[in-house]
């Protein structure tokens, strides 16, 4: 019998812990054994943080809602590939959604125009009290890194992947020639590399 | 830098989001093909992953989740569609993107192909190339070959149609020939172009340029520089037997 999704204990069940990793990961590994209610299960506890990616990226509700929906079904279809000691379960979900809503984007470009108000998402950093719980260490590692970077090659990373900003949006917002910011980028993402290392 | 780290930084740019859609269909195709590169996607996903705590949550409509269930009753009912028909053997890349200033870009809205070195298993030692130039992301348009040893290209129609009026033009765009695209030549009425149009070009240079497709009048642009309306160039999976 399929769940029905509005039967499903919404609020009842405490935020924190339905998202919390060792359970999606465990959602997903039962949607590997083709189970409707862990699926449903899996959306309730996931969705909200995958169309807030992928709204972000996409600026346009109705076409986010179709990355979303193709987002899910590929969920469906590719959960035996996730491997606990490789992905981190929220990661995985949120690449599979980031990497249609970014396809969508490059095959589309007219589908949104960038809009420099986006830069001034950029500072601040906001993110729930929930998730501020939640792994808190590294998510510091990786700020840090970042904030080591210059302001500029800051903002581009935080364009690049929260907006899905491509090397020509960067190029003409920073007023570089495309090859420098794809030079900028390659620097910024080895230093943030060696940054986690350490 | 060696080659490893130039796949690193490929792979980098593939999950901050910023490669081109041809660069990011590559390094999808390499995924599916090499392990090496899905690992390397996951170790940056995971190095990156954090920063999506920045994007707030957003709550679904209800109706969506009626709708993925929907769409997943249809998946589940029909049986398994043979998985890709095309398949990507051995594809190896030099790609370059088509570095259109922008106002050219929005001027001429042509959007070109990069060049895809593709290499035979049996016979690696092929210089050949394919590109294929689509329109409105679906059928391809044109195949193009461009043996590199001899400088030879070949350019056939697949679903391209002779326009009243109106002519093809093939362009070439690399870094040692300026900032703009140069004419490689107008196609004839029948399609064809002198195979040896790109003979005067080192193999080098063919091996990181790109190439498009635009539509222009009659005779070619008569203004030097493509004017008329995008055909779009996409990587298009190929194997060694149909080059």
């Amino acid at each position: 019998m399929k769940p029905d999704f509005h039967q499903l204990p919404g609020n009842a069940i405490d935020a924190q812990s339905s998202q919390s990793p060792e359970r999606v990961a465990g959602l997903i590994h039962n949607v590997a054994q083709k189970d409707r209610q862990a699926f449903a299960l899996l959306y309730q506890a996931t969705a909200p943080k995958l169309l807030g990616t992928v709204l972000r990226i996409l600026r346009d509700r109705a076409w986010a809602d179709d990355v979303i929906q193709d987002t899910y079904l590929k969920i469906w279809q590719r959960a035996e590939q996730f491997q606990d000691g490789k992905s981190s379960p929220i990661t995985w979900l949120v690449s599979i959604a980031r990497n249609g809503a970014i396809d969508e984007l490059r095959k589309h470009p007219a589908g949104r125009t960038t809009n420099s108000d986006e830069l001034d998402e950029m500072p601040g950093r906001q993110i729930s009290a929930q998730e501020q719980l939640e792994e808190q260490r590294a998510a510091n590692q990786l700020n840090h890194c970042i904030d080591q970077l210059e302001k500029d090659r800051q903002d581009m990373v935080r364009l690049a992947y929260l907006n899905g900003w491509s090397r020509e949006d960067l190029a003409s917002q920073f007023e570089q020639p495309v090859n420098t910011v794809k030079t900028w980028l390659h620097r910024a993402l080895k230093q943030i590399k060696r940054c986690l290392e350490s | 830098m060696t080659e490893r780290d130039d796949l690193d930084m490929l792979v980098a740019e593939y999950v901050l989001g910023t490669l081109p859609a041809p660069e990011r269909e590559y390094v999808e195709t390499r995924r599916r093909e090499d392990p090496k590169v899905e690992t390397l996607i996951l170790q940056w996903e995971e190095r990156l992953g954090r920063l999506a705590d920045e994007a707030e949550p957003v709550q679904p409509s209800p109706a969506l989740f009626a709708k993925i269930e929907k769409a997943l009753d249809r998946i589940e009912s029909t049986p398994r569609q043979p998985s890709e028909t095309l398949k990507v053997v051995a594809l190896r890349s030099q790609l370059n993107r088509w570095r259109w200033s922008t106002a050219i870009a929005s001027a001429a809205a042509l959007v070109l192909v990069s060049i895809l070195l593709f290499q035979p298993q049996p016979t690696p030692q092929t210089q050949s190339f394919v590109a294929v130039f689509q329109h409105n992301d679906e059928q391809p348009a044109f195949l193009l070959t461009v043996d590199l040893e001899a400088q030879r290209l070949n350019i056939r129609p697949v679903t391209a149609e002779p326009r009243p009026g109106k002519s093809y033009q093939l362009w070439i765009k690399a870094d040692e020939l300026g900032p703009k695209p140069r004419s490689v030549g107008v196609l004839g009425n029948d399609f064809r172009l002198d195979e040896g149009a790109l003979s005067g070009y080192e193999p080098a240079l063919l091996k990181e340029a790109t190439f498009g497709i635009s539509v222009e009048p009659e005779g070619g642009s008569p203004t030097g520089q493509p004017t008329g309306p995008a055909i779009h160039g996409y990587l298009y999976p190929t194997d060694g037997n149909n080059p």
